[in-house]
């Protein structure tokens, strides 16, 4: 087992980890708030085909903001319909994932390549170089934003009113917080980290859209957020934490003489197997008093 | 046209809907008139670069040299196989209905029954009935070629071991596998008898248990490359994309332009990918051929039933060379990935890569190819996971 | 006119009805206008997409039996919402009723038993793996969004490794063994998909009505999904009752896997990769919601989507609309089925009484 060979394995964890937390640190501003969008996947797979389109066309920072702005966009409708409107959040975003899932493979099939689209590589987000690997910007920002977050919810204004309407829509309105704004626009800005993770599949890590591109990461992230009991620093760890056992089980098949003591099969289990164990140990997490329900003035 | 194709898209990023408006409709509508082929694909479908793109392309093909009119269904599950084909069946206005993978043989044996007029051809499988052509192939064979090549040159560049980076273990999967490893071992054999000194080369290889989430092929080959890999097999269709992510990754970092470490293609002529000087070769299984080759039959009305094999001799399985290089750019102009601009620089790319490996590799490649081809050397091949078991067993090749 | 409306208004279940078909409606039109934009012609498409699905008797046939799997796993979800979880373990409870389904194959069972062994088996191994999550969330009060969906994968995982190994055919590497003759529903229409599997769909979707709105336990699991809180109060047992959600959850996906086998044909058995079974969890969640979480209104949402699916075929087929926009639409429903203006919509309508609006303006003017 050589240092490259682990380094290279610490790397690739950190660049799965990125989706993950992205996706997951934006679930936890929303739920916060009171709103539970299942349709991170969704999301997730949609800006990644617009974050890909966008970077073959401006580059990668417009890839990286068309992305942000689908996430925004989708996470506008779902706020719009889950506050103002007082929907059901869970149909919503079972919808979105729904939508993403045809909408994706149906684009791609119009844009002459079904079933997938390479990103050209002058329109890939540029890496940092180290002496051990190179490594995504956005491993950085996935890294920080967490702090960034968790900063937000406990130490500012904006922060205590988001939990406010998440835990005490009724007190909360009282005091002259404007509850559905708020609601609405802490989901919207969750919804475009997501988006922002989806780009970062297609213009940096895997460098193509298919129409599975997303693989069920959306579904972690939403794990991920019921692991960290709402603490975004904890959204980081559980990233991480799933980021290394879903890459050190592909990396531990490859060794010789691995597959032979253990069947593949059980060795691609460990991430999921290792997470179970993970949240059992930890146990309960509070949640929102309010989380998933519209608020209505009675 | 593909830029403004984009940009429209790109635009739709934030106003979701609207963008689309200006694109056209990609599939043509099934005609009345005869002389229609329908094609089913499994759930794979199309975009896999591999084997189901292969299956089109040789619909295309037929389309526009035979005049046939064509209509294709795919799958969105399992479920779709059976009505899927016996819609194309119940229909009456198809000639023929190909049927593309294993997965589909158990519909077409049911409805090959209930529509004992209708032909149909099934690629991957042999289904045992009266109105259907089976078309197998030996991919063994011509893994075996690049699995030679792989230990060749990996051996020549100095490094320890090859990798291969399967999809789902199926039986179509342990031909590939089987005949790669006899070719490392042959190629393993004929370095030692060229240059005096055996090198030995390993093989690191994965079941990544998806032919979908692009990120395991990823880690699987990032995983090999440095276990010491020089060149890695991409057997499981669209994880390629994320095969050559990792190469292409490994190839910046150690500065350079070109591999090594290099992919090694499937199924199409994937040595284009990459701007043609990564992927060493490919492992052709020419769907496309087998395809064409039975609408042709139909129209000219000597469509026989049975089943058919194909390998090295008749040119159902191929190592990729030059002119099928010209022929495959097309194929990825076509499907969007690259553009008409970079044939140039990706001939010129390829050729420089060609060359850089000693000339008696290629003429020992040559030299098993035709040996496979005369039946002096025998591949030998897998069908049950015992039989891999077993092959696995007889050749090690240090794991 | 009023007396009529009001009629109308007393039905049970018209008004979620009511509101399922609208919403059915407004994601077709939405639809229709995404594919007016790609340039396909919607008239076309929608025509081809409902003469598939129910314009002839095989288009019903192909509808019922793409929603046999569905209406299981679609209560599966509903029984549990209704007790308040959010158990999406359908998919994975799936794949192990599957599997139990094809393992009783391997067992010594005289063939007049086999059916309904097969049956029982699969069930309970649906419900064994769904009593995991149960026990996870009540013994360490681990979330059930988290643990279902890793157990999920889990299941992906084992099934691959059964498929490869204890369940694989000796002929066939590509493939499990098959389910005997003996433990299988035959075909009701030849020449179609539709087998008697269906039946086991509906009666268990009757008996869940029956449990949740004529027991006791259906009482308090309902109780405690609407209002938990309250339902502790009048002393129910959270966690016995969680575990009744769970279980009933299990059985049922647990069924939706062995009757996918052993009811549809041509394989009856799972293929590599397990193509045939993948997502049916999913897309239950989605039926459920369409179907209002009723296990009556699941029926009639699975047969919409059953024939959306089978329509999407000849759409392609006919209009060549490529099959992923069926995916699309039922997105669009859903989210159209999320705003309950939907509901005051059709309560306007039904004062859109030109009648009482006459009155109205004329009390006012008063």
């Amino acid at each position: 087992m050589s240092s490259a060979y682990l380094w290279g394995l610490l790397f690739f964890s950190l660049h799965a980890m990125v989706p993950i937390t992205l996706a997951a640190v934006g679930e936890v501003i929303g739920e916060t708030a009171g709103l539970f969008n299942i349709g991170l996947e969704g999301i997730m797979l949609t800006a990644a085909l617009t974050g890909a389109l966008g970077a073959t066309q401006g580059g990668w920072p417009l890839g990286l903001l068309v992305g942000l702005a689908t996430g925004l966009l989708i996470g506008l409708i779902f706020g719009l319909i889950s506050t103002y409107a007082k929907g059901d959040q869970l149909i919503v975003g079972i919808g979105v994932n729904l939508f993403a899932l045809g909408f994706v493979a149906f684009g791609l099939t119009l844009l002459g390549s079904p079933g997938f689209y390479i990103v050209p590589a002058a329109s890939r987000l540029p890496k940092i170089h180290t002496a051990v690997g190179n490594l995504s910007p956005l491993v950085l920002v996935a890294v920080i934003l967490p702090f960034l977050v968790y900063w937000l919810l406990n130490y500012t204004q904006l922060g205590l009113k988001l939990k406010a309407v998440g835990e005490q829509p009724a007190a909360a309105d009282v005091a002259g917080l404007r509850v559905n704004a708020l609601r609405l626009g802490a989901t919207a800005c969750g919804a475009a980290l997501a988006g922002l993770a989806g780009a970062y599949l297609s213009i940096d890590w895997l460098g193509s859209v298919t129409k599975e591109i997303s693989a069920g990461r959306g579904f972690i992230a939403l794990a991920t957020v019921v692991f960290a009991g709402l603490n975004p620093l904890l959204t980081l760890l559980g990233g991480i934490i799933f980021g290394f056992f879903d890459s050190l089980a592909t990396w531990v098949a490859n060794i010789p003489g691995v597959k032979e003591a253990v069947p593949w099969q059980m060795i691609s289990m460990l991430p999921y197997v290792v997470t179970l164990l993970v949240v059992a140990v930890i146990g309960r997490v509070h949640f929102p008093s309010a989380l998933g329900k519209p608020y209505s003035r009675e | 046209m593909l830029q403004s194709k984009i940009k429209l898209l790109a635009v739709l990023g934030l106003i979701l809907a609207v963008g689309f408006m200006v694109l056209p409709g990609g599939v043509t509508a099934a005609a009345q008139t005869k002389g229609q082929v329908a094609m089913v694909l499994d759930v794979g479908g199309r975009g896999d670069l591999s084997f189901n793109d292969m299956g089109f392309k040789g619909l295309e093909e037929a389309a526009q040299e035979l005049g046939v009119k064509t209509v294709v269904l795919q799958s969105a599950s399992a479920a779709d196989y059976l009505p899927n084909i016996r819609n194309a069946a119940r229909s009456g206005k198809n000639e023929l209905i190909i049927a593309i993978g294993f997965l589909l043989a158990d519909a077409v044996n049911q409805v090959a029954q209930e529509f004992p007029k209708q032909k149909f051809a099934i690629i991957d499988s042999v289904v045992d009935q009266p109105n259907v052509r089976s078309i197998v192939f030996r991919e063994n064979e011509s893994s075996a070629l690049v699995g030679a090549l792989a230990a060749m040159v990996a051996a020549q560049d100095g490094f320890k071991k090859v990798g291969v980076v399967l999809g789902i273990p199926i039986p179509v999967l342990f031909h590939f596998e089987a005949g790669y490893r006899f070719g490392i071992d042959w190629g393993n054999k004929k370095y030692a008898q060229v240059t005096g000194t055996n090198p030995n080369v390993g093989l690191l290889w994965t079941y990544t248990g998806t032919f979908s989430d692009i990120a395991k092929g990823k880690a699987s080959t990032e995983a090999q490359l440095k276990l010491g890999a020089g060149l890695v097999y991409n057997v499981a269709g669209p994880l390629g994309i994320g095969d050559l992510e990792a190469i292409s990754e490994a190839i910046q970092q150690a500065g350079h332009q070109a591999g090594p470490p290099f992919m090694i293609g499937v199924d199409s002529d994937q040595d284009w990918m990459g701007g043609g000087n990564k992927v060493l070769a490919s492992a052709m299984k020419r769907v496309d051929n087998a395809t064409f080759d039975v609408i042709k039959s139909v129209v000219q009305g000597n469509f026989q039933p049975g089943t058919a094999s194909q390998g090295l001799d008749n040119g159902g399985v191929a190592f990729s060379r030059y002119a099928n290089l010209l022929n495959f750019i097309n194929f990825g102009i076509n499907a969007n990935a690259i553009k008409e601009g970079d044939r140039g620089t990706i001939i010129k790319n390829w050729l420089e890569m060609r060359q850089q490996i000693p000339y008696w590799i290629w003429d020992a490649v040559s030299e098993l190819e035709v040996k496979i081809m005369t039946g002096k050397v025998t591949v030998p091949t897998a069908n049950t996971p015992d039989e891999i078991q077993a092959i696995r067993k007889q050749f090690p090749l240090g794991g | 006119m009023a007396r009529l409306s009001a009629k109308l208004a007393a039905i049970p279940g018209l008004r979620p009805v009511g509101e399922s078909s609208l919403a059915g409606l407004i994601g077709m039109i939405l639809g229709a206008l995404l594919l007016l934009l790609y340039k396909f012609n919607p008239l076309l498409a929608y025509e081809s997409l409902f003469a598939g699905g129910f314009g002839s008797l095989y288009g019903w046939a192909e509808s019922l039996a793409n929603a046999t799997p569905l209406i299981l796993t679609a209560l599966t979800f509903a029984v549990g919402l209704r007790g308040g979880l959010f158990n999406i373990g359908a998919e994975g409870q799936v794949y192990v009723g599957a599997l139990a389904a094809v393992a009783t194959g391997l067992l010594p069972v005289p063939a007049a038993l086999r059916l309904i062994v097969t049956l029982v088996l699969a069930l309970a191994a649906g419900a064994l793996w769904g009593l995991v999550p149960a026990l996870l969330k009540m013994t360490r009060g681990v979330h059930e969004v988290i643990s279902t969906i890793m157990l999920n994968w889990i299941a992906y995982f084992f099934a691959f490794y059964l498929i490869a190994h204890t369940l694989s055919s000796p002929l066939n590497g590509s493939r499990t063994i098959r389910i005997p003759p003996a433990a299988r529903f035959g075909v009701i229409l030849p020449g179609t998909d539709l087998n008697y599997g269906i039946l086991v769909s509906i009666l268990l979707a009757l008996l869940f009505y029956f449990l949740l709105w004529r027991t006791t336990v259906g009482f308090e699991l309902r109780a405690v999904g609407y209002n938990p809180r309250a339902a502790h109060y009048a002393g129910m047992d959270e966690h016995s009752i969680g575990h009744w959600a769970f279980l009933l959850g299990g059985v049922s996906a647990g069924l939706a896997g062995a009757v996918q086998l052993m009811g549809r044909p041509p394989s009856y058995a799972i293929l590599s990769g397990i193509p045939q079974l993948l997502n049916l969890g999913f897309d239950g969640i989605g039926v459920a919601m369409i179907g209002r979480n009723h296990p009556l209104g699941i029926l009639l949402a699975a047969v919409f989507f059953g024939g959306l699916e089978a329509g999407g075929r000849t759409m392609e087929l006919v209009a060549g609309v490529p099959l992923e926009m069926v995916r699309v639409v039922e997105g669009l429903i859903l989210i159209a089925l999320a705003v309950p203006e939907l509901g005051r919509f059709l309560t306007y309508l039904r004062h859109l009484n030109p009648l009482e609006l006459l009155s109205r303006q004329r009390r006012r003017a008063d």
